[in-house]
């Protein structure tokens, strides 16, 4: 999967081979076992010394603009939007400009900061007492309503400390009980978006702090899958729990994000394929910001989470689209890498999202050695791939 | 970037100073610890690159200067090779010197198979590779002298249509 190089040189390869030698772009066997003898030199490949280019350019043009790392900065706006943290290629214009931007520095900290501020603490302070209240009822159907309405109405509320402007397109594809719902991730905000919008059952590591205290008041009035941190790495134990949630039917749809951390909202990472093991229906959702409003990516090394939701609540607005999917399900022998791909290929398309193959993980780690190791091994099949075969007959 | 002497030649001409900001911004991005030059750990953190066995090469031959770091005058130069300002000739001598690891104008076996060796790992018997290796220089060598001149490397590349 992760060769685009040595592919594109192969089939470069095979039309220029097939143009000198006026032949069919696949030979047939027939002619394998017709030709010379084994390990004989002519036959040996088809290796030239002007096929290295194709692997230096790949490399001068990653070295010049890749696809990986620009996925994990902000994205950067074609014209600026009075916000000083886009500013990155913009230089003084005019005095009428910079007029305009002190103004919009006025409103958005003197005016619209304090207000979602306040607000957000109110939604925030609700949730936690409204659902430690209703954690004292007893199961049953009043209080999966009670949970319901308080859950919805204190997101909304913190959508609107946001001030985010969503738009829902195609809500009949909303995602029921006992399956499972996969989002494109940009920030912490996707959460709120899409819970604004429908009840599900959050999945995460439990956390300390404020994040802990409301995790904990939340899972008081309806189940949520909450992890401890050690039990996060046994992937068969996180695999169970899922299981057994979404069988459940009476409980809520799960919401994943399969990239499994934040992208800058121009493309699609890879998805990691554990919710994709679980046989259940998959909801797809896609989430695209308006850039120009403000930048909703979360990026985690460069700002803690205070810092971020403090920019986020100073800039102009949050503008996003939020596209449900027709539900998808795993295909007989489909396995669930190739499940996952599809998903996020269905995702990227709506979003008008780049699809990229490389893993989100990358912002941290390094690629492993194995790939290259694959290239190699690639690259190697090609040069003697017409030798193997006419041993093997 | 003004004060280097040798970009500002580059500047001069109008057509690169767009390339030459640009070049400018990425420089400064892939250098992580704002050294003024880039070192073969701070290339190695694309991962785009970390798959790419050529990429130790790629650096050595934009190393002019052979200090181990790539400043950003050697930085413009190598790019801008590949860059559509380019000529066939650069790509021509860019690709020679891939193969040529001494730097002495001739691509001799061992060269040849040393390369060969880092495009296919462990995948290829070295008994394989060098029968490889002798059949290029073979068709390649046209003056008979058991190596490859940039000459020959030229003609043999140009027949192909690649470059």
């Amino acid at each position: 999967m992760y060769c685009p190089i040595v592919f594109q040189w192969a089939t470069v390869r095979l039309e220029r081979g097939a143009k000198e030698n006026n032949h069919p772009l696949y030979k047939p066997y027939s002619n394998a076992i017709i030709a010379k003898d084994n390990k004989d030199l002519d036959s040996a490949s088809e290796f030239e010394m002007s096929d290295i280019f194709y692997f230096a350019r790949r490399g001068v043009e990653s070295i010049m603009d890749d696809e990986v790392t620009k996925r994990f900065s902000a994205e950067e706006l074609e014209s600026w939007n009075l916000l000083t943290r886009s500013n990155y290629n913009f230089q003084y214009i005019s005095l009428r400009l910079t007029v305009l931007w002190g103004l919009g520095l006025l409103i958005r900290y003197g005016l619209l900061l304090p207000l979602r501020v306040t607000l957000a603490f109110t939604g925030v302070g609700l949730l936690v007492f409204l659902t430690s209240l209703i954690g004292l009822l007893p199961n049953g159907r009043i209080k999966n309503l009670l949970s319901e309405k308080v859950h919805l109405m204190c997101y909304r509320i913190c959508v609107r400390a946001l001030t985010a402007i969503i738009t829902y397109h195609d809500s009949e594809n909303k995602p029921k009980n006992g399956g499972i719902c996969v989002a494109n991730h940009t920030s912490p905000i996707d959460v709120i978006i899409l819970a604004s919008d429908g009840c599900y059952a959050m999945v995460g590591q439990i956390h300390g702090g404020l994040m802990g205290v409301i995790q904990r008041s939340m899972v008081k009035a309806c189940p949520h899958v909450w992890f401890e941190r050690s039990e996060v790495k046994d992937r068969h134990l996180v695999a169970k729990r899922l299981s057994d949630h979404v069988d459940d039917k009476t409980k809520l749809p799960i919401l994943i994000f399969p990239e499994g951390t934040c992208i800058n909202n121009t493309s699609v990472m890879m998805f990691k394929k554990g919710s994709f093991e679980i046989g259940t229906t998959v909801y797809p959702v896609a989430i695209k910001y308006d850039p120009r409003f403000g930048d909703a990516f979360w990026n985690s090394s460069k700002f803690g989470m205070v810092n971020y939701l403090l920019r986020m609540m100073s800039s102009w607005a949050i503008v996003c689209s939020v596209w449900y999917l027709p539900p998808m399900s795993r295909e007989e022998g489909e396995d669930a890498v190739h499940f996952a791909n599809r998903v996020k290929a269905a995702i990227a398309r709506q979003g008008g999202l780049v699809d990229l193959l490389w893993d989100g993980g990358l912002k941290r780690d390094k690629v492993k050695d194995t790939f290259k190791e694959e290239q190699q091994k690639l690259y190697s099949k090609m040069l003697v791939g017409t030798q193997e075969d006419r041993s093997r007959s | 970037w003004l004060l280097f002497p040798n970009c500002f030649l580059a500047l001069v001409t109008l057509p690169f100073v767009s390339e030459v900001r640009r070049l400018d911004k990425r420089f400064k991005k892939l250098d992580l610890d704002d050294s003024g030059e880039l070192s073969v750990k701070e290339f190695m953190s694309l991962p785009e690159l970390q798959q790419n066995p050529l990429v130790q090469r790629v650096i050595d031959i934009f190393d002019k200067d052979g200090n181990g770091e790539v400043d950003f005058s050697e930085f413009i130069e190598g790019v801008l090779q590949f860059s559509v300002k380019g000529t066939k000739e650069q790509r021509l001598h860019f690709a020679f010197r891939i193969y040529d690891l001494d730097n002495d104008g001739f691509i001799s076996n061992g060269e040849l198979f040393l390369t060969l060796k880092t495009m296919v790992g462990k995948n290829l018997e070295d008994v394989q590779l060098q029968q490889l290796v002798d059949k290029t220089i073979l068709s390649a060598d046209t003056d008979r002298d058991g190596r490859v001149s940039f000459q020959e490397f030229c003609k043999v590349s140009q027949t192909n249509g690649v470059l």
